[in-house]
């Protein structure tokens, strides 16, 4: 019992050490926190993404010491995507982190009301709502470089071979959860599909039914469609890509959006998912100097947590999460210039990530040159558009399969503009920025 | 001793039948109320309002009502979460369709639509009991979920297929929507639960209770004594419905704020089903002490490894508390199989004996 009591004191004394030397260090630092989830049915898709951030704001903090002298403080909250856990984490991390980050279209759904009355910025980088883009609107709100909208217009884009007309009488079968994350591109789908006359099939798969999709492939073999376009997530990726194989579904015709391009998802059918394809606004370059500095800080020197037996280094989801890192970091450096602070906080970051501007010359100097394209938001694009490469999956690994695709800007911010007011009118009485005059 | 019921005579039937026939019962009550209401509202911060004391109160609810379906009357359900879903939904459609109808109002309304799906589909558990009768509502769950997807008449066609809380304002105070304080939705919550619970106790003590209690020690004594079943049992369901109900529109409208039909599937159910069987079938006091264990007790584990300064990555937080609960619940089950509330009342009998053993 002395022991136990002995041992109780010692810990206790340390932890208190512990507390001083972390409140001596937050003097000079940011914290930047993550809704992460490492555990629950997405947590395969998730991992690598979250690895990515962390990895690349420990890069920075080893090698330059964070930004502009200040240390950058990573914080994850776990939520296992769960809806319920996200509020909790969003109500523990939004006092001192300047940014709150969802990573879920049901999380962000529950903030982005919030977000007017906390004054956080919400980054969701490729995913949220594609009405966010209207920054008029969805002031807090930010999800460069491209929206589900853009991709879904991209991919039409690259399948018609820029011609969409080329499209008239085809049939593209739309696979995706059944969630508010898969049910997104839905409205730009049918609004194409009128306009250029191509038959839309939306095939939804429940959440219940993620690794079991025998019967929408039973569908899509009756229904024959000439594409399958996928907006899957976490086990769902998986399913139907095994399905395909199964049914012999040729994959030169199946595409995926972004989400749909995890490395080990595809390495379970190796060679016999070749021809796949998926849009993307990030392309792996393990060589780029940034990921050298990150396998030589961090991976090296045993503090990433990545598995590197599976070579997830390479992997298209590790290096996007180090793209969507470097986002929110040239966010906090935008705004510490224009401010002239070190330490800024939410409303200034707000600022920084409004006023982004990813040009070739800054890719350059970040050492990420053709990683992502370049971009820049404004106070009435929080999107930035920046388009998107095709991959395809060679058999082993995800290659770039086309130039830099565009979506249809002007189907697109019709669209946005409407669901903006949409969401303004059903949530009134909402804030609108009228300082932007843009 | 300290629960010394010596002295402390009844003279009639009436003091005896009371809701405290043991003053110190009332005492313990009027501290539990003077915390709830004075004490938490004035030292809770934001967090301690989302995370820890609405969502208690809210899950409370939704076990009390599934409790007085399977505790009292002894039916098994595992459709609460879809029938919380009917509240919710119904109390959307009624503040979207009337906005100038008072939430509560609202809320309370929204309940009887609930009560109506739940008696509809306890129809079969005149034909079928136990098991059976869970796969029947199990029915219930699958097909009213679907339906939230499908009939886009009940999220007003938004694309996302997911219902937001507008703001809702009441006597000039914002009370539902993302400019709520989290005060005043605690405060409009607990009166709701507050008030609810003091009827559920009658409703459970008086003539109704005690006719529910009978069928569910014995269903065939109880209808040779003159009970009607078929009556018996439909009320059970629709006012197991009901408060189910309330509690479902409360959870999205006061404390989540937006919701998809996804959120009301069987994970939902279960979770309320293990908050009343921990807390104890056929207790009203079990359902709050099981909602505590069940929901406030992984948010607290999850600051514990902060509060010490120690840096476990958050999912390895996330993985030992899936653990330590898990382990609880096994505990707490082997040792006392009728929950928590048991506990209590075993704790309060050896306080009254005290300092004797016997």
């Amino acid at each position: 019992m002395r022991k136990l009591i002995r041992a109780a004191i010692l810990s206790s004394a340390v932890a208190v050490a512990g507390i001083a030397s972390s409140a001596a260090l937050a003097e000079d630092s940011i914290t930047l926190s993550n809704l992460s989830y490492r555990t629950g049915p997405f947590a395969a898709t998730g991992i690598p993404l979250m690895n990515g951030q962390r990895d690349y704001i420990m890069m920075l903090n080893d090698r330059d010491g964070g930004v502009n002298g200040v240390k950058l403080n990573y914080e994850e909250c776990e939520t296992g995507y769960s809806t319920e856990k996200g509020v909790e984490c969003y109500e523990a991390t939004k006092g001192e982190s300047i940014v709150t980050q969802p990573w879920s279209t049901g999380i962000t759904l529950q903030v982005l009301p919030k977000s007017n009355v906390d004054k956080i910025p919400i980054l969701a980088p490729g995913y949220g709502f594609s009405a966010m883009q209207d920054g008029k609107t969805f002031q807090w709100a930010f999800n460069p470089p491209a929206s589900y909208w853009d991709g879904a217009s991209m991919i039409l884009s690259n399948i018609s071979d820029g011609n969409l007309d080329g499209l008239k009488g085809k049939k593209i079968a739309f696979l995706h959860l059944d969630h508010p994350y898969g049910k997104e591109p839905i409205p730009l789908f049918e609004q194409m599909a009128a306009k250029h006359g191509f038959t839309f099939l939306p095939i939804p798969v429940g959440l219940t039914e993620m690794q079991n999709q025998s019967a929408q492939w039973l569908q899509i073999r009756r229904e024959r469609p000439d594409y399958v376009i996928m907006w899957g997530w976490g086990a769902m990726n998986a399913g139907a890509i095994t399905e395909a194989v199964k049914t012999n579904y040729p994959m030169d015709q199946f595409i995926g959006i972004w989400w749909s391009s995890l490395d080990g998802d595809l390495k379970l059918v190796g060679d016999k998912g070749k021809g796949y394809r998926a849009i993307s606004w990030s392309l792996p370059n393990s060589e780029a100097p940034v990921m050298q500095d990150i396998k030589k800080h961090v991976v090296d020197a045993g503090k990433s947590l990545i598995n590197q037996g599976e070579g997830e280094f390479d992997w298209v989801f590790y290096q996007r999460g180090v793209m969507i890192s470097m986002m929110l970091v040239e966010g906090v450096k935008a705004a510490q210039e224009h401010f002239d602070a070190k330490v800024i906080n939410a409303e200034q970051l707000r600022w920084g990530l409004e006023n982004l501007n990813i040009d070739e010359a800054k890719l350059e100097a970040l050492g990420m040159s053709g990683m992502i394209p370049p971009f820049s938001t404004s106070c009435s694009d929080h999107t930035g558009h920046s388009g998107a490469w095709m991959l395809q999956w060679n058999g082993s690994k995800f290659e770039q399969a086309s130039d830099l695709l565009t979506a249809d800007r002007e189907a697109i911010d019709a669209l946005a503009k409407d669901g903006a007011a949409k969401y303004a009118e059903a949530n009134a009485p909402w804030p609108v920025n009228e300082e932007c005059k843009m | 001793m300290f629960y010394r019921t010596a002295g402390q005579f009844k003279t009639d039937y009436q003091s005896d039948f009371a809701l405290f026939p043991v003053r110190q019962d009332a005492w313990l009550l009027a501290f539990i109320l003077l915390l709830a209401f004075v004490v938490f509202p004035m030292t809770a911060d934001e967090f301690t309002f989302r995370a820890l004391l609405i969502p208690v109160l809210i899950y409370s609810l939704a076990a009390l009502g599934l409790n007085i379906l399977t505790g009292f009357a002894g039916q098994l359900s595992l459709g609460t979460g879809a029938f919380m879903g009917v509240g919710a939904y119904a109390c959307y459609k009624l503040v979207t369709i009337f906005p100038e109808i008072n939430l509560i109002v609202a809320i309370a309304l929204s309940g009887f639509f609930s009560a109506t799906v739940g008696m509809a589909f306890g129809l079969p558990s005149l034909r079928i009991k136990g098991f059976y009768l869970a796969i029947a509502t199990l029915a219930a769950q699958f097909f009213l979920v679907w339906l939230f997807q499908k009939w886009a008449w009940l999220y007003n066609y938004s694309t996302s297929g997911a219902i937001q809380v507008p703001n809702i304002d009441m006597f000039g105070i914002t009370i539902a929507g993302p400019n709520a304080k989290a005060i005043t939705q605690y405060y409009v919550v607990l009166c709701v639960v507050a008030v609810v619970t003091y009827l559920a106790i009658n409703i459970t003590r008086g003539r109704i209770g005690r006719i529910w209690k009978s069928i569910r020690d014995m269903d065939i004594a109880a209808e040779l004594v003159g009970i009607n079943l078929m009556k018996a049992k439909l009320l059970a369901f629709f006012v197991s419905s009901y408060i189910v109900g309330v509690a479902g529109a409360l959870f999205v409208f006061l404390w989540r704020g937006a919701a998809e039909a996804n959120l009301f599937d069987i994970p939902l159910s279960f979770r309320v089903l293990f908050i009343a069987i921990i807390g104890g079938l056929g207790s009203i006091m079990g359902n709050f002490l099981g909602a505590i264990l069940i929901v406030a007790l992984p948010v607290l584990l999850n600051t514990v490894p902060h509060l010490f300064g120690l840096s476990i990555s958050s999912s390895a937080v996330e993985h030992l508390n899936v653990m330590i609960i898990g382990a609880l619940i096994i505990t707490f089950l082997i040792l006392e199989p009728h929950g928590l509330a048991r506990y209590w009342q075993v704790i309060r009998e050896k306080l009254i004996i005290w300092p004797f053993p016997h």
